[in-house]
């Protein structure tokens, strides 16, 4: 149990880098992550469950100049490993009631996320004058070297953070499933009406034009053919 | 005298160094700090005297903020314009008129395409993917998504390295305002597909009432996202809604 945790560490400090400080390559996005982070733990069809709805969530949470959005890779690999240890601890694996009780105790973490990611690039701040002095003194190699020294923290934040989220997770959905037996239907349709949210959270977030006849058109025009598509099959 | 020339081995480890250009993001000089990182190997190529390398990195640890993949442009334009300064050829101050000039409007350029049209169109696309066909979804969008990506990061940095200033015409050329109108309309869409299956796979799993109370939940979540609602706590009233429906449900069946 203990080295689910540290993969889970490693995996939400590699994914804090890559959100930001390196490459951005959509691999810390939830949508590559969450089966990422699933795979990591054993369980990549848990990771599956939860990416789409966590993709659509957090859409629009892109780095626009000085603006900090919500850390999604932290929430995404808390909620993803807290879905996972909780399912292998009912031994049912991560099913809809599970994931949606994760995402309810760790989506906070995201925001958690940008209050720490301002600590950051105040610490940044600490860099930028060091390399201004090693600069001074000379050493052009050392000063531009402080570049890279900028991903130990977002890396340490992310690291500590999500195995944490995921650790509370995997602590109180087990507990409560099974003091609670019968909120096991209940919380798999607060899962579907999460994910239809999710799926107009990213709606929204796009901002096309017009969108609204966009989002509704495709919406009722996919049903109907799933509708139609069902009928005929049945 | 003849311009010196940074070998092109220095240019790949500056474009390398490039996918570090956010590492030390700060609010005293945002990406100062990447810009020199990355920049440094080509002026050890074109500085060999300290002195002149520490004037030349001076220069370079000034503010700087722009789109890290447009920033790839700025960072060759500066290379072409600092050969020309090692050179005689231009004034020093020539490459951070070039930087100064062009960062902001490719940051704007940027952001407008990969942050909020590209990257958001291959996040749902691979969402509503997964939906039905699972991994090969994912891997279709991310690679998609890193082909345009990295394609016009590398491209960029080879016409502005090639031609400085004359980058700006062939960015011009690209059309990115309107693919990024074209690429929103279609990531809408995608949503509402999502939304869709997202109903009738409730529908399926957790019966006809799950079904309808998403398809509420999309509509009326959707409404009330564009009036102004915060995103987690309206996350929150959908999930908490789903579930009352559902014990509502079962009390209303068993009494």
């Amino acid at each position: 149990m203990g080295l689910s945790y540290l993969v889970l560490g490693v995996v939400a400090g590699l994914a804090a880098i890559e959100r930001k400080g390196f490459l951005q390559a959509m691999l810390s996005r939830p949508i590559a992550l969450a089966p990422m982070t699933g795979w990591a733990l054993g369980d990549p069809h848990g990771g599956l469950l939860v990416a789409p709805p966590l993709e659509l969530l957090w859409l629009g949470a892109v780095n626009l100049g000085a603006a900090l959005p919500v850390h999604e890779a932290l929430g995404t690999v808390a909620i993803t490993g807290g879905a996972v240890l909780a399912g292998r601890a009912l031994g049912v694996g991560v099913s809809p009631e599970v994931a949606i009780l994760a995402v309810l105790l760790c989506a906070p973490l995201a925001h958690l996320g940008r209050v720490a990611d301002r600590f950051v690039e105040l610490w940044n701040d600490r860099l930028a004058v060091r390399a201004e002095a090693a600069l001074a003194g000379g050493d052009a190699r050392a000063a531009v070297r402080w570049n890279l020294h900028g991903l130990v923290a977002p890396f340490a934040v992310a690291a500590l953070l999500a195995p944490a989220g995921a650790a509370l997770a995997a602590v109180v959905i087990p507990a409560f499933l099974r003091a609670v037996p019968g909120a096991t239907g209940p919380l798999r349709l607060g899962f579907f009406a999460f994910a239809a949210l999710a799926a107009a959270s990213g709606a929204k977030a796009l901002r096309a034009r017009e969108a609204p006849r966009f989002f509704y058109g495709a919406l009722g025009g996919a049903l109907a053919a799933g509708l139609l598509i069902g009928g005929v099959l049945s | 005298m003849s311009p010196a020339r940074v070998p092109p081995r220095t240019l790949a480890r500056v474009f390398w160094r490039c996918l570090f250009l956010q590492a030390a993001w700060n609010r005293r000089g945002m990406q100062n700090l990447g810009f020199a990182y990355a920049i440094e190997p080509a002026l050890a190529a074109l500085y060999p005297e300290p002195g002149r390398r520490r004037e030349a990195l001076e220069r370079h640890l000034q503010f700087f903020n722009c789109h890290p993949f447009m920033a790839a442009a700025i960072v060759g334009g500066a290379i072409h314009h600092e050969e020309r300064v090692a050179a005689g050829e231009e004034p020093p101050g020539a490459a951070i008129r070039y930087k100064t000039t062009l960062q902001g409007p490719l940051a704007a350029l940027g952001d407008g395409f990969f942050w909020t049209a590209l990257r958001p169109f291959c996040g749902a696309l691979g969402a509503a993917g997964a939906l039905v066909v699972g991994v090969p979804a994912i891997v279709a969008a991310v690679l998609l998504y890193n082909v345009i990506h990295f394609s016009l990061r590398l491209g960029l940095f080879r016409a502005a390295y090639r031609g400085g200033d004359a980058v700006v015409p062939v960015i011009a050329r690209l059309g990115l305002p309107l693919a990024a109108d074209r690429l929103r309309a279609a990531g809408v869409a995608l949503c509402g597909v999502a939304a869709a299956i997202v109903v009738l796979r409730g529908a399926g799993a957790a019966g006809a009432a799950a079904g309808i109370v998403a398809a509420l939940v999309a509509g009326t979540g959707y409404a009330a996202l564009v009036r102004g609602a915060r995103l987690l706590p309206t996350a929150y009233v959908a999930a908490l809604a789903g579930i009352a429906v559902a014990v509502a449900g079962h009390l209303h069946w068993s009494s």
